[in-house]
């Protein structure tokens, strides 16, 4: 076998030489036969004749030898390639329109797969990815889903989990880098000493972290990513001891990682070691990660995740036993999940990705059909043509191999623009935020992406073939030439299948379109909730307070205060507030508080709530509405009486039957002592905070801002102008207080609320995209198809009419197929979308799966759509002039 | 026409594996050589050489080369490779049991049924 492919790859590769020696060969036969014969007595003429009789015609004997030494397969392909560009280009309007159908149908496909491809499928980005898991913590009947893991939590669990080969935790974060003036908020990465061994890379230059560095005064250290050692440092390579200004502290590099690293999805530059004080870790700070700390480990080899997971429920529960807080844990249905770290990261993006994957699917089924039936009405009226050849003594073999060819070669060209269409619709994702998707910056147009497109396309070839060829092998030549001299209706096989296929076509279609009806309409239902607050008018900023001189809340009090005194002053600025946490900011962490006089009944789990420590006119900024009491205001910081304002959830919760004002709460999961007491003042409406379809009401508290003082601040800022303008001023005013400080993440209020609902908007908008490309298929397929039958019915009409049937008779029949064809396509597609509307359920908002009103939309967009296709046939058909057809 | 048979379908491969056996060949020579060893009893047709030449090469049973001719010509000898004898012992082994068989076949008297 072996041999067999060498020498006829030897033989293709020198194909030349191959026909030059075996002309050669055979020449040196007949010239030797002949000098024999004139040997043995002939005349020279007379021996070269018979030399050349013997021999037998040198054409055929060449055909032969090539056959024998298997070219003969590249030789018919070539004669088949050149028949088939040929009739595509005799008939130009089918080429462009199945042209067009293959680009849009494999391109659309191409794009979502590269998504796929880079979010879902290819594996994360370093050594034996698969062995990396993420451990969190969950009290899920706290309804706090997702904690992520404590600094307690790693130092208890380092070295002490023998499934685990490495373990450690990391925080995003951003810091100030460079000098007065001249400094540029950077994203960072704060990483325990193990964290580059644990995803197994390690640094290109200098070293990684050691434990020494992991306490505050030693942790001056900083490990820069190839990229910014290049941008920033020029790639110097003596950059090893080197000092850069972080947050107003000198900090010395100590190494250089690998060109490319990069975790996850972040865009940090520079790694920190992650420091704390022995008392952040100690046993009471077990339940405090926040989802700001995230702990990944990576499985020894062999060991499983189950095996893991008991390992850390065996660990927790030891702990346990000497824990004040773990009856309260117990309660909130504490545990510590292990999942695996990519899965973990794309778990929410995944029913999504799936769903477009399919949707775009089904655009490819419904082109797909479109090019069958165009293709079998091609093959109708070419019967004739492929009769004679038949009966000329072309092969089974052969028909099936110029169809193949054929639609290959179609659906190649079609693929090959579709690689256009893919890159572009890769661009149109971007533009819609595709790169804010876990991994979405890994999203490329590459040669994998590319090979996937055109692999697709020869399958699509295949199987666009399979269909014609039955048809072509199933039409008998003698039919063919008989049918088509006497006009009668041929083939009533490929009839039906041309019209099942318009059936199947027109259901799939229902499908689809009711399925971006649905996600539209849950789009539509989203928008239109209110986020508890008037958004519009608002700009916000984010500060991060850094360096020696915020280290006490009283300093970040008074320099909030001082930026609300500036900004307020600005011309156009109605009102501004601070808070150490906005909704929709992406942070969303929350803590527990005691209600005075609330007792824990047995089996109730502890609440977290989203907590707030606001100054300024932070209420009248955010548009927030006061339902009962008062705001809080600038002066509550400063007031020895303690102070909060509650939201109506939290309100609703715990004093379901009297007003919440007067009520008293403390910070936190016990009771502290009297004087740390908060008296409600205020009761205001609640607030969505991550999302506008959340609907858990978890509640809220507002403290001043004096008593839940963070380093990172938000500031809000409402505005009687558009509030683009206001950023401008909001970042001079920071400048002005403090030049080492920077104001980022600036953003209209509003624009945070749209972002938040990306990943309903862009399945949304694409749904309707390919919503749009299948009601163009439709109408091309039912056209098409309607159109061929009446030209193919022309005598019969011409018979009819001549015989006195009336014109409306004629239309009236057509329309009449057509509206079977639409009624059998619309039970499919809608017991196809009803079925689909249920696997959408979860992705769904506010809508039933199965809203009548979708559904009758869809299919009336749908009838009206192939009726308007069905008219300028029908049209013709009963324009017919008898006289003239039955003349042709 | 009298003493020559006419070749049993599928023999002309093993004739050609015998002839280039004994010593390569060109084509014109395979043909002389086979007329020579069955002593003028077998012709073959000379159009159907050639393919089945390049049958028996592009299955590995011979190679060929480019070499001179005795009239000092550029000619192309082909020769029988392992893997054609191996399969020139089988079919002459297969041929010898098949004549045989027949022979005895035909040797049969109406005594013997």
């Amino acid at each position: 076998m072996f041999q067999r492919v060498r020498a006829l790859f030897r033989a293709l590769a020198s194909r030349r030489d191959f026909e030059a020696g075996m002309a050669e060969e055979l020449r040196f036969h007949i010239e030797q036969y002949t000098d024999d014969l004139i040997q043995s007595g002939m005349p020279r003429e007379e021996a070269d004749r018979r030399a050349r009789i013997e021999f037998g015609g040198v054409g055929r004997i060449q055909g032969d030898c090539r056959e024998a030494s298997g070219l003969y397969v590249f030789d018919e392909l070539e004669r088949e390639l050149r028949y088939a560009a040929r009739s595509l280009r005799k008939a130009p309007g089918f080429t462009v329109t199945a042209l067009l159908t293959l680009a849009i149908c494999l391109g659309a496909n191409l794009t979502i797969f590269a998504v796929s491809d880079a979010i879902l499928l290819r594996p994360l980005p370093f050594p034996d990815a698969g062995r990396l898991v993420t451990v969190f913590n969950t009290y899920p009947r706290a309804g706090v889903e997702r904690d992520g893991a404590s600094i307690t939590n790693y130092y208890e669990r380092r070295g002490r989990i023998p499934a685990f080969s490495s373990l450690s935790i990391y925080r995003f974060g951003t810091a100030i880098i460079g000098e007065t003036g001249s400094a540029e908020r950077e994203r960072i990465t704060q990483v325990s000493p193990e964290f580059f061994a644990t995803v197994g890379a390690s640094p290109e230059m200098g070293r990684t972290f050691t434990d020494a560095e992991t306490t505050y005064q030693t942790d001056y250290v900083v490990v820069l990513t190839d990229e910014y050692w290049r941008q920033h440092f020029n790639a110097d390579p003596g950059v090893i001891g080197r000092k850069i200004r972080v947050d107003t502290f000198p900090r010395t590099v100590i190494g250089v990682l690998p060109p490319g690293f990069r975790f996850l999805s972040s865009q940090s530059q520079l790694y920190f070691p992650l420091a704390s004080r022995p008392e952040d870790r100690s046993p009471q700070q077990r339940h405090s990660g926040g989802n700001v700390i995230q702990m990944i480990a990576r499985l020894k080899p062999g060991v499983t995740i189950d095996q893991a997971q008991s390992q850390i429920d065996a660990q927790n529960t030891t702990l346990e036993k000497d824990d004040g807080q773990a009856k309260m844990m117990a309660d909130a249905g504490f545990r510590s999940l292990v999942v695996p770290l990519h899965a973990d990261q794309v778990a929410a993006i995944r029913p999504t990705l799936v769903l477009l994957q399919a949707g775009v699917f089904t655009l490819l089924l419904i082109g797909t059909v479109n090019l069958v039936n165009l293709l079998l009405i091609r093959a109708s009226t070419r019967s004739k043509e492929l009769a004679v050849r038949q009966a000329l003594g072309a092969s089974r073999r052969f028909i099936v191999t110029e169809v193949v060819v054929e639609t290959t070669l179609l659906t190649l060209m079609g693929g090959t623009l579709g690689l256009a269409v893919g890159a572009a619709g890769i661009r149109l994702l971007a533009a819609l935020g595709a790169s804010r998707l876990p991994f979405g910056a890994y999203i490329t147009f590459d040669t994998r992406s590319a090979m996937f497109g055109l692999i697709a396309a020869i399958v699509l070839g295949f199987v666009l073939a399979a269909p014609i060829a039955w048809f072509n092998l199933r039409f008998h030549p003698a039919n063919a030439l008989q049918s088509e001299t006497r006009g009668v209706t041929a083939g009533r096989a490929a009839q039906a299948l041309r019209h099942s296929f318009i059936v199947a076509q027109i259901g799939l279609a229902i499908v689809l379109l009711a399925g971006a009806g649905l996600l539209g309409l849950s789009l539509k239902r989203a928008m239109a909730l209110s986020p508890g607050f008037q958004s519009d008018h608002v700009i916000t900023g984010q500060i991060s307070l850094v360096g020696n001189k915020y280290r006490s809340p009283a300093a970040g009090l008074a320099f909030t205060e001082r930026l609300v005194d500036e900004l307020g002053h600005q011309p156009g600025v109605l009102s501004v507030g601070a808070a150490n946490n906005i909704p929709f900011s992406g942070a969303n962490g929350k803590s527990a508080a005691t209600v005075e006089g609330h007792v824990l009944q047995p089996g109730e789990p502890p609440r977290g709530h989203y907590s707030f420590g606001v100054g300024g006119e932070y209420f009248r900024a955010m548009g927030l509405a006061l339902r009962a009491g008062r705001f809080l205001t600038g002066a509550d910081s400063h007031r020895k009486a303690r102070v909060c304002v509650v939201d109506e959830d939290f309100a609703r919760y715990y004093w379901p039957h009297s007003s919440a004002l007067g009520h008293r709460l403390f910070q936190g999961a016990t009771r502290g002592p009297d004087a740390e007491v908060f008296t409600v003042v205020g009761v205001i409406g609640s607030v969505k905070q991550a999302d506008l379809t959340d609907d858990a009401a978890q509640g809220a508290v507002y403290y001043p801002y004096i008593y839940r003082p963070e380093s990172n601040i938000f500031v809000a800022v409402r505005g009687g102008v558009q509030p683009e303008s206001l950023g401008m001023a909001l970042q001079r005013a920071a400048r002005r207080i403090d030049p080492d400080l920077a104001v980022n993440d600036i953003r209209p209020m509003d624009d945070r609320i749209a972002a938040s609902l990306v990943t309903r908007r862009s399945p949304a908008l694409l749904g309707g995209i390919f919503s749009g490309i299948a009601l163009l298929l439709i109408a091309i397929g039912t056209y098409g198809v309607l159109s061929y039958a009446v030209t193919q019915r022309r005598r019969e009409i011409a018979v009819r009419m001549a015989l006195g049937a009336r014109p409306e008779q004629i239309r009236g029949q057509f329309l009449s197929l057509a509206v079977r064809l639409l009624a059998g396509g619309t039970i499919v597609g809608v017991a196809g979308a009803w079925l689909t509307g249920r696997a959408m359920q979860a992705l769904l908002f506010q809508v039933p799966a199965h809203s009548p009103a979708i559904l009758a939309g869809s299919a009336g967009i749908i009838a009206v759509v192939s009726l308007a296709a069905c008219l300028l046939p029908a049209h013709q058909a009963a324009r017919i002039s008898p006289t003239q057809a039955l003349a042709d | 026409m009298d003493k020559t048979a006419d070749l049993l379908p599928g023999t002309l491969d093993m004739l050609i594996l015998k002839a280039v056996s004994l010593k390569p060949l060109h084509g014109y020579g395979v043909l002389l050589r086979i007329r020579q060893i069955s002593g003028d009893a077998l012709e073959i047709p000379q159009g159907s050489l050639y393919p089945a030449l390049y049958r028996l090469e592009h299955h590995g049973l011979i190679a060929a080369e480019w070499g001179q001719s005795e009239n000092n010509r550029r000619a192309k000898y082909y020769t029988v490779t392992a893997a054609g004898r191996r399969r020139l012992r089988e079919e002459t082994a297969g041929w010898n049991r098949l004549v045989s068989a027949i022979a005895a076949a035909l040797d049969t008297t109406s005594e013997e049924v």
